[in-house]
Order: C-alpha cells, then structure tokens, then sequence
C-alpha cells in the first residue's frame, strides 16, 4: 500500500494568545516524512470560496507543531488542517476537530516581582507581547478595603506604585487583561514587603 | 481589534500601494473626506465601509505573494470580528442612517464601480490607512 496516512491528533496548544499547532508523527520506515499546515478563517469560509492559506514557515517541515500565532490575529473561528509527504507521496489533509478560536486561549497570572526600594514599592512586570495590559492591586497590610489599583497599557520594566510608610507591609497582586478577547488572567500570587530601613524581607 | 487591523496593515501598506498605478483618484475621498461626515453619521458610514471591504474588496486583492496573502486574511478576519460589532449596534438602533452617510456610501460605491474590479479593490485596500485614520480620530 504506497498510499500515506493523513496526520492525526491534530491539536491547539494555545497559552497567552500564542498559538501552536500539533500533530502527531507519520512513521514511515527509513524515509523523511515532511508537513505543511493551512488555514481558514471564517472570511474564508463564508466570503472567500471556503478557501485555504498555507504557512510558509510551516510548509514541508519535519516537526510535528507551527506557530500559527502570527495567522490567528482576528477573534473568529479558523479551521487548520496539515498533510504529509514522502518523496512524490502526499496524504490526504488532516484536519483539527472542531474551530480554533484564540478566544479560548488559557491565561495565566504575570510573572510579577515586587521591590522595596527605600521607601519606594515598586513593581516589575514580565512583557508578555502587546495584546497584554496589566492590573495591579496593591493594599496595606490589613486594610484590603482600601486596596488601590493601577492598570499598565503598556508595559515598562518597573512601575512606581507608592511611597511607603515605615513599618507596615504592603501587598501586591496583579493579572492581565487581553484586549482583542476581553478577558484576564486569573491574579498572581500575592507578594508582600517592607519599607527598606525598617526589617524589609518578603512575606507572604 | 482596529490596533490589529492597523498593524496589518502597515506590513503591506507599501507592497499593495505599489500595485495602484493611478494614484491621483480616490475611493474613500472623492469628492469630499471622511473627514467632512457628520459625527452623528460615523456609525453608520464606518459600518457601510466595513460591509463593502468584506463584501466587496478583499476577495478580489489575491497577490502571488503568500506573506501579504496572509496579512489580507488576518486583516479581513479582523473586519469579519469588527464589522460583527457595528452589526449589533445597527441592530440596537445606536448607529442611525442619515441622509448624509447614505449619499456618502453611494459615492464610495460609484468611485469604486468606475474602475476594473481588481484596480478598484487594490486601491480601497491600499486606503485602508485613510479609513483607520478617520476612525480614531474622535468626533
């Protein structure tokens, strides 16, 4: 049987609105099986004569995942599919179950880190990519009620979020929120310290 | 999002302005701006100009390049998400029609219909940034 099977379990790895596709490998004894990935946006499918674009950076490769991240830049549904090749020997399509829609992406909490620099709280972000905005909450010790908040558009190394009193600790928290998709992270775990000067340490 | 559309866009501004020799005619500005519509009447030329680019242009800018092929299927899609939007505000009545935004729209149409198809679609493409300007510039 020279015919080659399609590629199967096809999945989306998709974590903070970047996108992979996987499949799993055509094993085909002493040869190089190669893939190529396309896709169809849902303005493919309802204007575009159910058309389908390849990804050239995915085009007779031998991994078994693409980074279709920069492709999946609208919040609809996309259809992907990937074949397989040996030498003159192509296989059907394999196609992903179901929709892709970058609004089911997993999001995680920021990477957050909170320095006490004198008596200076600051706060350092991890730059996750421009669809990121941040919301940081940062409270005195024992009076959550008057928790404050501070949301980041853009993101910069460090953000000044207060001058402190001497003494008391003071806690931060803080999530994304993705714009295109309008939804947030759940919140980081909650970091606390102290003004520098007086006993500065981390407390959680 | 219009920030995604915009940075789209800006990645094949050059290559499609390129294939549209007659630069001195316009779709989206002859005879008169964007700029001159009524702040009461965007909503509704914004949703009309969002109809006609997914109904009427993308499909006709194929180029033999794949890399702007991809980038006019991330901007169309993002038309496709947007244009959604401007439909439930059509819906709930919060984007009226005047008589203004209809004599508008009808000269975009016939701007456009005056040239072969792929002319046309090409040059509305490359005007994309002329849309995006007027869009967020505030009433």
């Amino acid at each position: 049987d020279t015919s080659l099977p399609a590629p199967q379990n096809i999945s989306i790895l998709s974590t903070n609105m970047k996108h992979f596709l996987t499949w799993s490998p055509v094993i085909v004894q002493g040869e190089t099986v190669r893939y190529s990935v396309e896709f169809q946006g849902e303005y493919e499918r309802d204007y575009a004569n159910e058309s389908w674009i390849p990804i050239c950076e995915c085009s007779l490769v031998t991994a078994t995942v693409c980074n279709i991240t920069e492709d999946i830049s609208a919040t609809v549904a996309y259809n992907l599919r990937v074949r397989a090749d040996v030498g003159a020997r192509r296989s059907e399509w394999g196609t992903l179950k179901g929709f892709f829609n970058r609004i089911t992406t997993s999001l995680t909490p920021p990477v957050m880190k909170v320095i006490a620099a004198g008596y200076h709280l600051l706060v350092e972000l991890e730059d996750m990519g421009p669809a990121f905005q941040f919301c940081v909450l940062y409270w005195k010790k024992g009076q959550e009620s008057r928790m404050q908040q501070k949301v980041m558009k853009e993101i910069s190394s460090v953000v000044h979020l207060d001058t402190m009193e001497a003494g008391p600790d003071y806690c931060v928290k803080a999530q994304t929120y993705v714009e295109a998709i309008n939804r947030s992270s759940s919140f980081s775990q909650i970091q606390c310290v102290r003004a520098q000067g007086s006993r500065s340490m981390w407390l959680v | 999002s219009v920030t995604e559309i915009r940075s789209g866009f800006a990645a094949i501004r050059g290559n499609i302005q390129s294939r549209d020799p007659i630069r001195t005619l316009s779709i989206l500005s002859y005879p008169h701006s964007l700029h001159k519509v009524k702040s009461s009447d965007r909503c509704c030329i914004t949703h009309h100009l969002f109809n006609f680019y997914v109904d009427k242009v993308f499909k006709h800018c194929k180029t033999e390049d794949s890399y702007v092929n991809r980038k006019i299927s991330s901007i169309a899609n993002s038309f496709l998400s947007v244009k959604r939007k401007l439909g439930q505000c059509h819906e709930q009545n919060k984007c009226m029609c005047g008589q203004e935004s209809a004599e508008k729209f009808k000269q975009v149409l016939a701007n456009y219909e005056g040239l072969n198809v792929t002319s046309a679609a090409m040059k509305s493409l490359g005007e994309l940034d002329i849309l995006l300007d007027w869009m967020e510039k505030s009433p």
